[in-house]
C-alpha cells in the first residue's frame, strides 16, 4: 500500500489522501458499500464501477460459508469470482460470529462456534482468519478481534481489548509468514469499548505495532451506544492514530455520522445502511431521506434529486414510479440502490473537494443546514464539530437542537416511524 | 390518416410462407414502426419476441440493463396494475410520451405495447359485464370499460395497443351462450376503440386484436367473419372512414392461458383418448387442438398482418406454432420465468451439436459449484478465445463490458488520483455458472439480473436462427425443427426424469424457505399460482442477519 496525505483541513482534523492498492487508487475519505455475499444487492460490478466506486467490502464469515474457500481458490480469488477489478476489503469474520451465533465462545485460542452446516464445534483462530482472508484475496484484510457489544461493561471489555492486542500479534505473524504483504494489507482494530482509558491502552499497544500494520480501524462502536460517547471515542482514537496510516471507522453510514467522523480525522467507513434502506424504499438526499413507500409520493413526478448525477436521477425516474414498484419489483430496489450509493459517494466526494479547497468548515455548515433544515440539528453533531472548531450554530440564534441520536427520517402521516435500518 | 403525427406501422413478409398449406406455413417478416415525431423506424424482425413486464418494469433489470439488452426491443405493459389509483397515475404524467417517460422505455427505440390485463394471469375473476372487463389490481378487482380504455390509451400514447377483449376468467368451461356474448362484446369494444378521435387528440395507436371464441372453432370463425363484414348505418358511422373492423387492426393475437384453461376443463368433463400431443412428450398438452383453433380464426383473415401468440412455454412449442400456423411473434414470459427460478437457458437453432440435452441449466444444482464456464455451452462470451468457434452470446452476463463512463465525485479524477481512466466498453470475462450458483444459494438478486439478460438474449438468438434458416435454406426448416425436438428435452418431466424447470423450481423453493424470511405474502401467492413474472426475490422486510 502507498498512502499519502495530500491535503489537510485548516480547522478540523479532516484530510484528503491517496491510497494506492493492488487494484487501483482510492481517494480518501471514502465510503465503502457492502457486498456481503460478493454482490452489491441486485447490481453488477460494472454498474458499481460506473458509479465511481473504487473500494467495496466483502464479509469473510459469509464467503467462508458460501461459496467456500475451495471455490474461491479455484476461481482465483474473490475479485475474479465476482468480476470486480477494483479494490476490495474483507472483515475478519469475528463480528458476524458474535452477532449471528448465540453459541460462540471466545477462548484465548480463538472463537469457538457451532458450524452452521454440521453443528460441530469449529474454531476460528486469528491465524485462520488471516489465512481465509488470504484466499479471498482482498486488498485490505482485518485482524481477528475479540468483539464485545458497545453496551457491555465491566472486566469483559478490558479482557476483550487485551485479547485483541494479543490476537493482533498472531495476525501480524501469520500475515508476514504467508508473504502476502505486497498485495494484501493488514489493518489493526482498536478496541476498548466506551472507556477512554481502555482505548488509550489499546492505542498505545497497537501504535507500538505500527510496523506490522498498514492501517487502523476503530471497532466496537455503532452498537447502540450514546452518540455523545461515540464521537468522543472516535475523536480520541483518530487523534492518536499515526498520521501516515489510513483510519477506518467500522459500521458508519448515516451522512451526518460520516461527516462528523471525517471532521474528526477518519478516512474510511462502511455500512449496509444505504443499500439496505434502499430495498425498503428509502432514498437518501441532501435534504434528508425520502421514504418512497409513503402514499404522499404516489403522484409525485419529480425525480429523487434533480441535481443528482446517479443513473436513476439522470434518467428522471419519478418518485411516483418508485412508489408504484418498491417492495414489489426488485428493479425498484436496484434504482434506489444505485442512487443511494451515489449519494454516499457524493457526500464524501464533496468533503474531499471542500478539504482540498480549504472550505471544509463551510461545507459542514451548508450540509447540515440543508440536511436538517428546520427539523433541528442533532446536539451531538453540534458538540462533536465544536470540538474541532466548527460551530454549526454560528449566526443561527434560532436554530433548533435535537437531543439524542437526532437521526433524520421521513415519517408516515400518522407520525409512525417507518424506519428500517 | 387524418391526424397529423399519426404513427406508422407496417408489416412486410419477406418470404412466401412455406409448405403446401401456405396460409399457415412458417414465414419471415419485418415490422417497421415509426412513432409520431420520430425520424427513425424501429425494426422488429419476425419470428421474434416481446418482453414481458410486471408493474411496468422488466423484472430484475435496471433501465441501463434493459436498454443494453438488444433483445428488449418490444415490451408489453399490462395496464391493470395502474388501476389501483383513479385516475391511473401514468395518465397524470406531464409532457410528451407520458407512459414511456413514466416507465423508462425509450420512445422511437423500444416499442411499448399496452394490454388491459396481465396476459399470464389465469386466476379466476368475477364475470365481465356488458360494458366492462373485470381486471385485477393490488387493491382488488376493478371494472374497466371500453370507453375508459380508449381514454387511457389516448392519454398514455403507447406504441401499440391491445383492444379490450371479453375473455371470461370465470370457472371454465364456458357455455355456447357465453362464447356468443364474448365474441359480440369483443367486436363492439373494438369498435369503441376505433371511433374517430377529435382532431385535437392524437390518434389511437396501431391496434392488435385478440382472436376471440375460445375453444369453439365455429365461434372463432364467426368472430373473424364479423371483423371482415362491411358495416352499415350507425355502425359504419361509428368507425368512419373505416369500412370494416378488420381495417382498423394491424395484427392479431392469441392468449394461450384462457384457451388452455378451457381446453383442460372440457377434457375433465369429457375425457377423450390421447391426441397426438399427449403422446408427444415435448409439447404442452392441447397444442394440437390449439393449432386447429388458431387456424380456424385465421382462415379468412388477411395473411399480411402479424400474428402474436402469448404465453407459450417452451421453444418446442414455439417451433410448432411457427411451422404449423405461421405465427410471427411470441412473448418471452417463460424465458423470463426461467430466470426467476435460476435456470440459464442454453439452446440454439439450428442445432449444431449432437447429443440429447436440456434447454438450460438449473444453476442451483451442485454440479455447477465449481463450473467456471459461461452460462451456455452453445455460445461463448465476447472476451473468450476467438479460436473457440462458437458464436458469441452478447448478453451482459456472458459478455460484460467495462462501463461506458464513470462518475467522479470530487478530487478523484485522473489528474488528482494519478490513475489513468480505464478504457470504456472493453469486453470483460464472463460471469460464471459457479458465481450465479453462489448468488442463487445466498438469495442474492444479482443472480436474476444476470439470468434475465441472458435468457432474453438466448431466446432472441433462437429467433434469429429460425429467421436465418427460413431465409437462406427454407427447404431444410422442417428437418431442423425435427432435429431440435430430438436434441432438446422438454422443460417438464418426461420418461420419469424431472425437467430442468421442475428441478429448478424445487431448489428455488428450498432456498426461499431457508432464506426468504421477509417475502411479501402476495409474492408467495404469485409463485404458487406460478403465474405472473417478477418475483421480488430479495426484498426482505426485516433487516435479517444475512448482510
Amino acid at each position: 500500500m502507498q498512502f499519502e496525505v495530500i491535503a489537510k483541513c485548516h480547522t478540523t482534523k479532516a484530510r484528503v489522501s491517496r491510497m494506492t492498492l493492488a487494484h487501483g487508487i482510492t481517494m480518501l475519505p471514502t465510503f465503502m458499500p457492502v457486498a456481503t455475499q460478493a454482490a452489491i444487492k441486485g447490481l453488477t460490478p460494472q454498474q458499481m464501477e460506473s458509479l465511481g466506486v473504487t473500494l467495496i467490502l466483502n464479509n469473510t464469515y459469509h464467503l467462508n460459508l458460501r461459496p467456500g474457500l475451495k471455490v474461491l481458490n479455484e476461481a482465483g480469488g474473490a475479485h475474479k469470482f465476482q468480476g470486480w477489478n477494483r479494490n476490495l476489503l474483507t472483515d475478519s469474520g469475528g463480528f458476524q460470529l458474535v452477532s449471528l451465533s448465540k453459541f460462540t465462545t471466545i477462548t484465548e485460542e480463538g472463537a469457538l462456534f457451532a458450524s452452521p452446516f454440521t453443528g460441530e464445534p469449529t474454531m476460528l483462530t486469528p491465524e485462520e482468519s488471516i489465512s481465509i482472508q488470504h484466499t479471498i484475496g482482498a486488498d485490505i484484510i482485518m485482524q481477528l478481534d475479540d468483539v464485545v457489544s458497545s453496551l457491555t461493561t465491566g472486566s469483559r471489555v478490558e479482557e476483550a481489548m487485551e485479547r485483541s492486542v494479543r490476537w493482533l500479534d498472531r495476525c501480524i505473524a501469520q500475515h508476514e509468514k504467508a508473504g502476502k504483504k505486497d498485495t494484501q494489507n493488514l489493518f489493526a482494530i482498536v478496541q476498548g469499548g466506551l472507556d477512554p482509558s481502555l482505548r488509550d491502552r489499546c492505542l498505545d499497544a497497537m501504535i507500538e505495532r505500527r510496523n506490522g500494520v498498514a492501517g487502523y480501524a476503530i471497532g466496537g462502536l455503532s452498537g447502540g451506544e450514546e452518540k455523545d460517547v461515540f464521537w468522543r471515542i472516535i475523536k480520541q482514537c483518530a487523534a492518536r492514530l499515526p498520521e501516515e496510516r489510513p483510519r477506518y471507522s467500522m459500521g458508519i453510514g448515516f451522512a451526518e455520522d460520516l461527516l462528523v467522523c471525517v471532521a474528526l480525522g477518519v478516512d474510511m467507513a462502511d455500512c449496509v445502511f444505504p443499500t439496505r434502506t434502499a430495498r425498503f424504499g428509502v432514498a437518501l438526499t441532501h435534504r434528508g431521506p425520502l421514504n418512497l413507500k409513503l402514499s404522499k409520493h404516489a403522484k409525485d413526478f419529480q425525480t429523487i434529486d434533480e441535481a443528482c448525477p446517479c443513473p436513476t436521477c439522470t434518467d428522471k425516474v419519478s418518485r411516483a414510479m418508485l412508489h408504484h414498484t418498491i417492495t414489489h419489483e426488485t428493479a425498484a430496489a436496484h434504482a434506489i440502490t444505485l442512487h443511494n450509493i451515489v449519494f454516499q459517494a457524493q457526500v464524501m466526494g464533496r468533503a474531499r473537494a471542500a478539504i482540498m479547497e480549504g472550505r471544509f468548515p463551510e461545507y459542514l455548515k451548508a450540509f447540515f443546514t440543508e440536511y436538517f433544515g428546520d427539523g433541528g440539528y442533532p446536539e451531538w453533531c453540534v458538540n462533536a464539530l465544536r470540538s474541532v472548531g466548527v460551530d454549526l450554530l454560528e449566526g443561527k440564534p434560532d436554530a433548533k437542537i435535537i437531543p439524542g441520536s437526532g437521526a433524520k427520517w421521513e415519517y408516515a402521516d400518522n407520525g409512525t416511524p417507518s424506519k428500517n435500518i | 390518416m387524418s391526424h397529423p403525427g399519426a404513427s406508422s406501422f407496417s408489416f412486410t413478409l419477406s418470404s412466401s410462407p412455406l409448405s403446401s398449406s401456405s396460409r399457415f406455413g412458417a414465414r419471415v417478416g419485418t415490422i417497421l414502426y415509426r412513432r409520431p415525431n420520430f425520424n427513425e423506424d424501429i425494426e422488429v424482425h419476425t419470428p421474434g419476441l416481446l418482453t414481458a413486464t410486471s408493474r411496468g418494469v422488466v423484472p430484475h433489470l435496471s433501465r441501463d440493463h434493459h436498454r443494453s439488452t438488444a433483445a428488449v426491443r418490444w415490451v408489453n405493459v399490462p395496464f391493470e396494475t395502474f388501476l389501483e389509483h383513479n385516475p391511473p397515475v401514468p395518465t397524470l404524467q406531464p409532457g410528451a410520451n407520458p407512459l414511456h417517460k413514466f416507465l423508462g422505455y425509450t420512445p422511437g427505440k423500444q416499442i411499448m405495447s399496452m394490454s388491459a390485463r396481465d396476459l399470464y394471469d389465469g386466476r379466476e375473476m368475477p364475470t365481465n359485464g356488458q360494458n366492462h372487463v373485470a381486471v385485477y389490481s393490488l387493491r382488488g378487482v376493478r371494472k374497466l370499460s371500453p370507453t375508459d380504455w380508449w381514454k387511457y390509451v389516448n392519454t398514455c400514447q403507447p406504441d401499440v395497443v391491445f383492444a379490450l377483449s371479453d375473455t371470461p376468467f370465470t370457472s371454465p368451461p364456458h357455455s355456447q351462450k357465453r362464447l356468443t356474448k364474448s365474441i359480440e362484446r369483443s367486436a363492439a369494444w373494438l369498435a369503441t376503440l376505433l371511433r374517430p378521435t377529435p382532431p385535437s387528440n392524437p390518434s389511437i395507436p396501431p391496434i392488435f386484436l385478440h382472436l376471440s371464441g375460445l375453444t369453439n372453432a365455429a365461434a372463432r370463425r364467426a368472430f373473424s367473419s364479423s371483423l371482415l363484414e362491411p358495416l352499415y348505418g350507425p355502425e359504419l358511422e361509428a368507425i368512419a372512414p373505416l369500412q370494416t373492423l378488420d381495417e382498423g387492426v394491424v395484427g392479431y393475437s392469441v392468449d394461450l392461458v384462457p384457451l388452455r384453461q378451457s381446453l383442460e376443463a372440457l377434457e375433465r368433463k369429457n375425457p377423450h383418448p390421447g391426441s397426438e400431443t399427449d403422446l408427444n412428450p415435448v409439447l404442452p398438452t392441447h397444442t394440437e387442438q390449439i393449432v386447429d383453433l388458431v387456424q380456424a380464426s385465421l382462415e379468412k383473415l388477411p395473411e399480411n398482418k402479424p400474428r402474436l401468440v402469448n404465453s407459450t412455454e417452451s421453444p418446442h412449442e414455439i417451433l410448432r406454432y411457427i411451422r404449423d400456423v405461421g405465427i410471427d411473434l411470441f412473448d418471452a414470459h417463460w424465458a423470463q420465468r426461467a430466470a426467476d427460478i435460476g435456470v440459464a437457458l442454453d439452446f440454439e437453432f439450428p442445432v449444431r451439436q449432437a447429443g440429447k440435452r436440456d434447454i438450460g441449466h438449473n444453476l442451483y444444482d451442485s454440479q455447477y459449484t465449481f463450473d467456471f464456464g459461461s452460462f451456455a455451452d452453445a455460445f461463448r462470451g465476447a472476451a473468450a478465445e476467438s479460436s473457440n468457434d462458437k458464436p458469441v452470446c452478447p448478453c451482459l452476463a456472458c459478455s460484460p463490458l467495462s462501463p461506458p463512463s464513470r462518475l467522479y465525485h470530487g478530487y478523484d479524477t485522473p489528474d488528482v488520483s494519478g490513475e489513468a481512466p480505464r478504457t470504456p466498453l472493453v469486453p470483460q470475462p464472463h460471469f460464471t455458472r459457479a458465481y450465479v450458483h453462489h448468488l442463487l444459494h445466498t438469495h442474492e438478486m444479482s443472480a436474476h439480473t444476470l439470468l434475465t439478460m441472458h435468457n432474453l438474449t438466448i431466446l432472441d438468438l433462437f429467433f434469429a436462427g429460425i429467421r436465418d434458416v427460413l431465409s437462406s435454406s427454407p427447404a431444410t426448416f422442417d428437418e431442423e425443427v425435427e432435429k431440435f425436438v430430438q436434441t432438446y428435452r422438454d422443460v417438464v418431466s418426461s420418461d420419469g426424469i424431472p425437467g430442468v424447470f421442475e428441478a429448478a423450481k424445487e431448489s428455488w423453493k428450498q432456498v426461499e424457505m431457508a432464506r426468504g424470511k421477509g417475502r411479501l405474502a402476495r409474492e408467495k401467492e404469485k409463485q404458487e399460482l406460478d403465474g405472473t413474472l417478477g418475483t421480488t426475490v430479495d426484498v426482505q422486510i426485516e433487516g435479517g442477519p444475512l448482510e
